[in-house]
């Protein structure tokens, strides 16, 4: 009974343990390679491990990967840790100007950029960095809709579609709170970055008649609950309906009528970086024709390295899901930053939405 | 004259030392580790809920009552009430279903008892994260539990089970039982036997026994297992983000939101204070009706 009573109390204590330390994640830090280390900070599902794999094997430069999620989740993780924890960060458009803005990123050295040639002109010299300064684009797309086809009747031709009632509970939508009010907006003829507080609350009252629709918000891989069957319907990014698309071939993407929320994501240098040559070696690897395509093949966004879509042909460029067209892209709208008092409505709206 | 007084001081000193130095000693490490990790950041978080943020979320210091003013609005009440409803349900149905185990598992004598304990424990040495997510895609419309009705023909078609407030609950009750399980356990295993006994012998009937004299006596247990139940519960928010699928926010959910993709820390802080606040006033309620403290066992 003695050796009893002591093992619950073990027993016990590791519950307690395991019970306080659950859903504390924790990174571990290996050591350096030989020739140091950088620190990348990037979306999840987004850039492939065999691509970090081939930059330390050609570099003997060790890369310790964190994940985020959303660009504030981002921002608000930059700003509570030590200038120098990270060296590297991919921001959207909008997140790059605001960071810009306030300091937090150090200029490229193009010199050192010599695969920059590899990138489409379009996309380079963008408003939110003029010269490309700061940052050089990845990838980029569009939030658009994916239907499965098998599950759904109505013809979804448009983001107001997502809202009709007889959609109830098929919905999987991005866990960001500017997509889907932006989405709501654009269904509606307005922009995505409305300040005008009478536009705002018409979005809001039909924001709210979302509410029902929507089984889940996931931003991390919201094609898993499509292809799990549990939601027919999605408004997600572009490449994750590619990869849906692919496991089964009843879901099929829907470039909305009104234009989409389009975005491309970009290599930045934080301010502080202890690592600051390797990081440049790393983004001008990033730009490698090679590389681009080994991404693409992973993560099919929209990919702006012109010499990697020629060098994948058809199996790219034929695909609309993972090739927007142009004509798409051209109608789209991104997000732009706002003042504080409109992001404030923004997050209320949120949380209505949410409770 | 002047030595006496000198030697005076030095027996003075001596006694203060001698009186002192040994509880510095031994108290001062922890009541230094608590200060430095309990009593700073939860000064630094009641200071930064009264903060507001500039345009680019940094915390600004400066003194507002904005932060409350917004969280006392009817949308924010919703969601408290929300979530203290689905930590009650959380604690009725770990009560329900953890008393008749705990009570057999204390009871017993048979060599089951062992290897009942370490059912409740085993789950706990994996991350309950993964456990969750390995609960979703058992649970998902093509996941095992619908292949199997639909194989031995209970169910025509797939049943939506993820993504509702249920399903939150389920989970909730499925990563904390073992909290209501172990105070439980600890009180009726120190329920004396001969009392019962005494019951049976004046004649009162098994249901009349437990009412009687069970459990009151392990009511102790109860409101501990109560307390520890319902108090994460409101704070779990990665079960009701990966079951509820967003539709069951508990308040934690709030929290992490303003601490991450929300940027607004001054928020999240005033959230976490009105938590604190809810927390405290159970532990109180608890002593009120008598609960002792050392119960609580954490």
């Amino acid at each position: 009974m003695k050796r009893f009573r002591r093992f619950i109390s073990i027993a016990a204590a590791g519950v307690m343990m395991v019970g306080l330390l659950g859903g504390c994640g924790s990174s571990k830090k290996n050591d350096a390679g030989k020739n140091g280390e950088i620190n990348v900070f990037v979306w999840t599902e987004y850039v492939p491990d065999s691509v970090f794999e081939k930059f330390e094997e050609e570099t003997g430069i060790k890369v310790n990967v964190s994940t985020y999620s959303s660009n504030e989740d981002m921002l608000a993780k930059v700003k509570s840790e030590t200038e120098g924890t990270y060296d590297i960060v991919l921001p959207s458009d909008y997140t790059v100007e605001l960071m810009i803005e306030q300091g937090m990123l150090e200029e490229l050295d193009q010199s050192k950029l010599t695969n920059l040639s590899n990138i489409n002109e379009a996309y380079l010299d963008p408003s939110y960095d003029p010269g490309n300064k700061y940052s050089v684009p990845y990838q980029g797309g569009v939030a658009a809709i994916a239907v499965n086809t098998s599950m759904v009747d109505k013809d979804i031709t448009s983001y107001d579609d997502l809202f009709d009632p007889s959609l109830k509970g098929e919905l999987v939508v991005l866990d960001d709170y500017r997509a889907v009010i932006g989405m709501t907006a654009r269904s509606m003829g307005y922009s995505m970055n409305e300040t005008d507080p009478d536009k705002l609350a018409e979005i809001e009252d039909k924001l709210l008649t979302l509410k029902d629709n929507v089984a889940l918000y996931d931003s991390d891989s919201p094609k898993s609950a499509l292809i799990s069957g549990d939601c027919s319907v999605g408004m997600i990014w572009g490449a994750e309906i590619a990869l849906a698309m692919e496991e089964d071939p009843n879901i099929k993407v829907v470039y909305p009528e009104e234009g989409p929320y389009v975005f491309m994501d970009n290599w930045c240098i934080l301010k502080g970086s202890k690592n600051y040559d390797n990081a440049m070696e790393f983004i001008n690897f990033m730009l490698d024709a090679d590389t681009a395509q080994m991404v693409s093949e992973e993560f099919p966004y929209l990919c702006p390295n012109k010499a990697a879509v020629e060098a994948m042909g058809e199996e790219y460029s034929g695909n609309i899901a993972k090739n927007p067209p142009e004509d798409v892209i051209a109608a789209g709208e991104s997000v732009k930053n706002l003042d504080n008092d409109t992001l404030a409505i923004y997050n209320d709206m949120w949380t209505k939405l949410k409770k | 004259m002047e030595l006496g007084e000198r030697n005076e001081k030095l027996i003075k000193k001596h006694k203060w030392r001698s009186n002192n130095l040994p509880a510095i000693a031994t108290v001062g490490p922890v009541a230094l580790l608590l200060v430095l990790l309990v009593a700073v950041p939860l000064i630094y978080v009641a200071v930064m809920s009264f903060c507001t943020t500039d345009q680019y979320y940094n915390v600004v210091f400066s003194f507002s009552l904005d932060n409350y003013k917004n969280l006392m609005s009817a949308d924010y009440m919703k969601i408290y009430i929300q979530s203290i409803v689905i930590a009650l349900l959380t604690t009725i149905i770990c009560i329900l279903v953890g008393y008749p185990f705990s009570y057999l598992i204390a009871r017993t004598k048979s060599r089951w008892k062992q290897l009942m304990y370490m059912l409740v424990i085993i789950p706990f040495w994996t991350n309950s994260l993964i456990r969750i997510y390995g609960w979703r895609t058992f649970l998902g419309t093509k996941g095992w539990l619908n292949t199997i009705l639909q194989t031995i023909g209970i169910t025509g078609g797939p049943v939506d089970f993820l993504y509702k407030q249920g399903t939150t609950v389920f989970g909730m009750v499925y990563c904390l039982i073992p909290f209501m399980i172990l105070p439980l356990y600890t009180s009726i295993e120190k329920l004396d036997g001969s009392l019962l006994e005494a019951a049976a012998d004046l004649g009162a009937k098994p249901f009349k026994r437990f009412l009687t004299v069970v459990l009151p006596l392990t009511s102790g247990g109860i409101f501990s297992g109560c307390i520890m139940v319902f108090i994460p519960c409101l704070g779990y928010f990665f079960v009701s983000n990966i079951l509820g699928g967003g539709n069951s926010d508990v308040i934690g959910n709030l929290i992490e939101r303003q601490f991450k993709s929300g940027n607004n820390w001054p928020l999240g802080a005033a959230l976490s204070i009105i938590l604190i606040v809810i927390t405290l006033l159970l532990v109180k309620l608890y002593q009120k009706i008598g609960g002792d403290m050392d119960e609580l066992g954490v």
